[in-house]
């Protein structure tokens, strides 16, 4: 039977699954909008995901684990930044090689410092009055910092890309590297940021990961939610704010497993068709998402002129 | 900063401009290939070697374990060279497409379809089948499935223009949880996570006495012929080349695009089926949960390193593959997880690409998709 119990918890674990996508997919656009494809944001999930409960673990701090989580993201997009950018290799093999090269660090290092360990986690926020208003109350007060950060997240990472002259700057860089560079921009300069600042948020995806359930860390743990985000950004057309909104779509979906776990009557679908349903969506919304139009430098190394490619 | 160069603009497309600069004419004389893929091993090693002494370990227990963890005994050799098999199916899965710039990064998903076929049909064909019509009967039937499977992103790419990366990564979350449906809930084996034993007729005979290997490593190697004969000697590898080369060109001379680029991801799907068949009939006789080490990615490194050649990545499987089974010793040898593993022949694979041994090449002025 679905009762009211059981509907508030399916959005209650659909809204703290829906923020790791979300972080990723912002982080994610910014990225993509100076026009380097980071298919490496799934690998600094992960290791955004350990810092944090490496961190939480030691230190028994949340909000330091944050802090590592950013850092790694950091250090981890400047190496990004320079393989993309100042190297120019290729961007999907890189980012690919990039998740292996993140599953192996992770999996050393937990295996030799954290194994088996919960750490610390976040607990919910109280929003003076939300709490009488019926369902939405119940339902919010479970929400931890995460969401509102990502909700911020949304509307900054919306301000830079479309109000500051950076966020022009980055999506001509974008778009027409050639005409960039020509009208006295620096693409390389332009990328760089926007490389390390998307890894920076992508880590806090992890972040949320972890502060959202034991606070530690599982190999792998990430399991293609930073794929999903790189669907969910063509999903949303690189619009900050529908990526929140798709965002949400997919977390809903990823809860209906627990949600049909709880339900006789869908008993006879097996488990695992709920767990690969949202990667299922993903491939039908990336084939169906009408117009589409990725920046049109996505992917290709930028060469100064005369450059020795 | 706008150069316009001698010949003058050319008529498509943006040009770019050539500078005479001394430095970069100094940076065109390149160091030989195989020196730059030294320094790269080189550069791989120092950093491996960094990283395990900060993990507080000894570089040089991790050399040995590596050693004898890949060819220090039969039972490692015949791990080695199963595990060579594998890499190189998943390695001609990858090299196909690329050859038509498209991009199979769901190599891993269709192994997984593969050997899901390989364990069902190795389970349900009848047993008393003779082993030579069993064998080749449960192979075909996972190459069919990979290639089915590979064919969905193929047809999604040439029918809606869906990027092939996102539905191939999509698709292998959907193929790993298909065969945790298969061992969990159709053949489940008690509480191991893994099927029943398919029937030992279905099983790669191991021929020799006191080895573990199987035969699985010539399955592989004709395989690599069929694919070096496909790529350079038909008509669909002619065209798979034209459109890898210059896609405009190649629909000038007649070559349809869509249609090539479902048989090149079919094709593809069919040996990473294959590359399924060998670990379910070869080495593990069951199909396993995690079975795979990251096969269907690491066979991206593998065909880039052989530079898409297939016969090449014979030899370029079997290096990965040594990486790959010596990791297993770490933990033993070292006190490390095998883990580190991954990130060396990922940090390997990098690096080539950051010496220029693997390159790359962009259409001029075009959409990136």
């Amino acid at each position: 039977m679905l009762t009211e119990a059981l509907a508030i918890a399916f959005f209650v674990i659909g809204i703290q699954l829906m923020v790791p996508i979300v972080l990723a997919a912002l982080g994610e656009a910014i990225t993509e909008k100076s026009g380097v494809l980071n298919v490496g944001v799934e690998g600094i999930m992960l290791i955004g995901a350990f810092a944090t409960a490496f961190i939480g673990i030691t230190r028994g701090q949340a909000l330091l684990g944050i802090v590592a989580a950013v850092a790694s993201g950091l250090v981890f997009g400047l190496i990004l930044a320079y393989l993309y950018v100042s190297r120019g290799t290729d961007q999907i093999v890189t980012g690919l090689m990039f998740n292996i090269f993140a599953v192996g660090l992770t999996g050393t290092l937990h295996s030799r410092y954290i194994a088996g360990q919960n750490g610390e986690t976040l607990g919910g926020i109280d929003i003076p009055g939300i709490q009488s208003v019926p369902w939405v109350g119940e339902i919010m007060s479970k929400q931890n910092l995460m969401l509102y950060l990502a909700f911020l997240m949304a509307f900054g990472v919306s301000y830079l890309l479309n109000h500051t002259w950076y966020g022009l700057y980055a999506r001509s860089a974008g778009e027409r590297p050639m005409a960039a560079e020509s009208g006295g921009l620096h693409v390389r300069r332009l990328r760089y940021p926007a490389v390390i600042a998307g890894c920076a948020v992508a880590s806090l995806g992890g972040s949320a990961l972890v502060l959202s359930t034991s606070g530690g860390f599982v190999p792998g743990m990430t399991a293609g939610r930073g794929f999903i985000a790189l669907g969910v950004v063509v999903l949303a057309k690189w619009r900050p704010l529908w990526i929140f909104i798709h965002a949400f779509g997919f977390g809903l979906t990823q809860a209906l497993q627990f949600l049909a776990g709880q339900l006789t009557a869908l008993a006879f679908i097996p488990r695992q068709f709920w767990v690969a349903l949202p990667y299922l969506i993903t491939v039908l919304a990336v084939v169906f998402a009408p117009g589409s139009r990725y920046p049109a430098a996505l992917g290709i190394p930028y060469r100064a002129a005369g450059q020795a490619s | 900063m706008s150069v316009i160069s001698p010949t003058g603009p050319s008529s498509s497309g943006p040009t770019v401009p050539e500078m005479p600069d001394v430095g970069d004419l100094k940076a065109r004389r390149e160091l030989p290939g195989w020196i730059r893929t030294l320094l790269a091993l080189l550069g791989t090693f120092v950093a491996m070697a960094v990283l395990v002494r900060v993990l507080g370990a000894s570089p040089v227990d991790v050399g040995k374990a590596i050693y004898t963890g890949s060819v220090g005994n039969p039972f490692n050799i015949s791990q080695t060279i199963i595990t060579t098999g594998i890499l190189l199916a998943t390695a001609l899965a990858a090299a196909i497409p690329f050859s038509a710039r498209l991009w199979n990064v769901g190599g891993e998903g269709q192994m997984t379809i593969g050997a899901i076929a390989a364990a069902v049909s190795g389970l349900v064909l009848p047993e008393s089948w003779p082993s030579w019509l069993l064998i080749p009967v449960v192979i075909v039937a996972s190459m069919l499935a990979g290639a089915l499977y590979g064919a969905i992103p193929g047809y999604l790419k040439a029918r809606f223009d869906a990027s092939e990366i996102v539905t191939t990564l999509m698709l292998n979350f959907v193929a790993f949880n298909a065969a945790a449906w298969v061992i969990f809930e159709v053949f489940p084996e008690g509480f191991v996570q893994r099927t029943e034993s398919i029937h030992p007729t279905a099983e790669l005979p191991r021929p020799w006495e006191g080895w573990f290997v199987d035969i699985g490593i010539f399955v592989a190697i004709a395989a690599a012929l069929v694919a070096w004969f496909i790529i350079r000697k038909t008509r669909l590898g002619f065209s798979i080349r034209a459109i890898g080369a210059n896609a405009r060109t190649a629909r000038l001379a007649g070559i349809l695009p869509a249609r090539i680029t479902v048989q090149a991801f079919s094709l593809a799907g069919a040996f990473a089926g294959l590359a399924g068949a060998l670990i379910v009939q070869g080495r593990d006789h069951s199909l396993l949960q995690d079975f795979s080490a990251n096969f269907g990615f690491v066979g991206i490194g593998v065909a880039l390193v052989a530079r898409l050649n297939p016969l090449w990545a014979i030899g370029s499987a079997a290096g990965f593959a040594i990486l790959r089974v010596g990791s297993n010793s770490l933990q033993a040898g070292a006190g490390l997880s095998p883990a580190v593993g991954e990130m060396m022949i990922a940090t390997f694979v990098i690096l080539l690409m950051v010496a220029k041994v693997i390159k790359f090449r962009y259409p001029e002025g075009s959409d990136a998709h």
